[in-house]
């Protein structure tokens, strides 16, 4: 079935401030769905419009065809994982995750059992008798995911669940939802400012700026076919060159700074356009003398991270910052001060018109 | 902490302990009047305090007006502080001001007005009297300790009961009064107590019919210094220090109880 969850020209104003501005999304059933974005732009507000906690001021949310917008928080049949995890902390674990099913008037025997199960499913087989304050976060964090779960939620809501863990537990964590996720086929909006988490686990990311879709794609569609320089810039690291197109027949570009472009991108343009020109750090080489058939730039080298297996070097080509990324053993070539050249293939260069 | 500090912090102890050194060897003392160190020791002011209609009419009135005053400062407070911790309104500030008035205004002032006003309306010398002006003498006490508890209340729990299935009065029944259990019963207490023990206001308006054990107390030191003071004052001391260790003890008999054991592996 598609278009199991449709969001339609939802507008939410405070005022006149406009937090969302016409925002329209279909999800497929089953689809892991990410809304990545930076703080304000609008990614917890939408969501908090899905699980009825915030009205909406036009527009409206339907769930298999059916409208919900004018259903009540707790009439939505919706799971949510707040980043808090917001367990009840008078309740043990596997109270927590009988609750809904208690609210749903499922007899204590039966719901406890069924609770126990779940329980055993994100992992945490005999945590059941403690509080929350004797879990550790991650262990936390899957009892709230259990209980969000338990009552097979048309809609399972996860506002930033993974915030507030370290960086060996988060990855883990990232593993083991979509391992849950993917085991009981529930449709997932994820909500996170976190790009890396937003393309390890999503079927699609929608990318929320100013209250309103940048783009929804596939992860790689975002990385590699960004519409927008914002994208461009919000994912990944990129080199933005503005540049002017010489002619579309012949996938040319003219920069003024880096002069001219050869461009691999599909789409029409028109001569004389304005766009913006990206290439991916790591689809540029770094090297002593310019290449043959390949765009040659002179760069002079300011700083050089290391990380071990690769390296970022960030230099400045004529007045455009550039970053490219070597594998670990080329750097050696370079030193910090010294100029040498950058080169890349036409494939490289992605055309954004906006 | 070095050596001063320590003496210092004993001496204090000390000065603030000092009036139960002596009130509680005065309640066992067999001298006529409050006399201290104590002549001779017996429990006959124990005895006396516990047969006298004098001093059991006054405990009774003290406890009835102390419950009464609890019930109605709840019954005001839990809405009120729900209406001003979670919501804006126009004339927000001045009703959270107006909450905590009674507290800023000396009891002595607020007594000479319940004196003039309830005058007027017959509500000197009755129950209701004492209880309608301790309740104005609680509210703001229950207020504080209710609105920081309220204030720490996370209401992502709420909103997370919702989302789970809990209509707005069972969310309120499931999550949000357990969890604020502990304050209500604190901010009930220090109602309960602050009536209890208010002492001024009882003095103007509580009169004969309805007078309160701090008021009888006051009287009868006034009079002939009668050691049952001696007496209420020691069982009130244990009272209340029955009800801090209450708690205490009943955490540390949970707390050995057996405890299934932690079982190992998972996350």
């Amino acid at each position: 079935m598609t278009n199991y969850l449709q969001l339609s020209n939802i507008t939410k104003t405070y005022g006149h401030f406009t937090a969302l501005d016409d925002v329209s999304l279909s999800v497929d059933k089953g689809e892991f769905v990410t809304f990545l974005g930076p703080s304000g732009s609008g990614k917890t507000t939408t969501l908090m419009i899905i699980a009825g906690f915030e009205k909406a001021s036009g527009g409206t949310v339907e769930i298999g065809g059916q409208s919900i917008s004018q259903l009540a928080p707790h009439e939505r049949n919706i799971g949510i994982v707040f980043q808090n995890y917001a367990l009840f902390p008078h309740k043990t674990a596997v109270e927590n995750v009988y609750f809904p099913l208690q609210m749903r008037g499922v007899s204590r025997v039966q719901g406890l059992r069924q609770a126990e199960d779940m329980l055993s499913l994100v992992g945490l087989k005999g945590f059941g008798h403690r509080h929350p304050k004797e879990l550790s976060g991650g262990q936390q964090q899957r009892v709230a995911l259990a209980r969000a779960l338990v009552f097979e939620p048309s809609l399972l809501l996860l506002d930033e669940p993974l915030g507030a863990l370290d960086k060996n537990l988060r990855e883990q964590m990232q593993i083991e939802i979509k391992r849950i996720q993917r085991s009981l086929g529930v449709t997932t909006i994820f909500v996170t400012h976190d790009q890396s988490e937003a393309m390890s686990m999503s079927d699609r990311i929608v990318v929320f700026e100013k209250g309103a879709i940048e783009q929804a794609a596939p992860p790689l569609d975002i990385y590699h076919r960004p519409k927008t320089s914002f994208v461009a810039a919000f994912i990944g690291e990129s080199n933005l060159i503005p540049a002017t197109i010489t002619s579309a027949a012949a996938k040319t570009a003219e920069s003024p700074t880096l002069g001219a472009f050869d461009y691999a991108s599909t789409d029409v343009l028109t001569d004389g356009q304005k766009v913006t020109l990206l290439i991916r750090p790591e689809h540029i080489k770094l090297s002593r003398n310019p290449i043959e058939d390949r765009k040659n730039v002179s760069m002079v080298v300011e700083t050089i991270v290391n990380y071990g297996d690769n390296a970022l070097v960030i230099g400045r080509a004529g007045d455009i910052p550039m970053r490219v990324r070597v594998l670990g053993a080329d750097v050696v070539i370079i030193r910090e001060g010294e100029e040498c050249y950058i080169n890349w293939t036409p494939d490289a260069v992605f055309v954004i018109t906006r | 902490m070095n050596t001063f500090m320590r003496w210092a912090g004993f001496v204090v102890v000390l000065f603030i302990a000092a009036p139960l050194v002596i009130v509680v060897p005065m309640s066992f003392s067999n001298a006529s009047s409050l006399q201290f160190p104590p002549p001779g020791y017996w429990l006959g002011y124990y005895r006396a305090y516990f047969t006298s209609v004098d001093w059991l009419i006054p405990t009774w009135n003290s406890i009835l007006i102390a419950t009464a005053t609890t019930i109605l400062t709840m019954a005001l407070v839990v809405p009120a502080t729900f209406a001003l911790v979670r919501h804006k309104f126009r004339g927000k500030g001045f009703a959270d001001l107006m909450m905590l008035m009674p507290m800023a205004v000396p009891h002595i002032v607020m007594a000479v007005g319940y004196y003039s006003y309830f005058g007027d309306l017959g509500l000197v010398h009755s129950h209701l009297g004492v209880i309608l002006a301790h309740t104005c003498l609680s509210v703001p006490i229950a207020f504080l300790v209710l609105s920081a508890n309220l204030k720490g209340f996370d209401r992502n729990l709420e909103r997370a009961a919702q989302s789970l299935g809990a209509s707005p009065a069972k969310t309120f029944l499931h999550v949000t009064l357990p969890i604020l259990r502990p304050g209500l019963v604190i901010s009930s207490l220090f109602a309960f107590i602050q009536s209890f023990d208010e002492t001024v206001v009882a003095i103007f308006i509580s009169g004969r019919d309805a007078e309160t054990l701090p008021r009888k107390m006051f009287d009868s030191i006034r009079q002939e210094a009668d050691p049952v003071i001696a007496v209420i004052s020691t069982l009130l001391f244990f009272v209340v220090l029955i009800g801090i260790a209450a708690p205490y003890f009943a955490s540390a008999l949970r707390s050995r109880a057996p405890k299934p054991s932690r079982p190992a592996g998972a996350h």
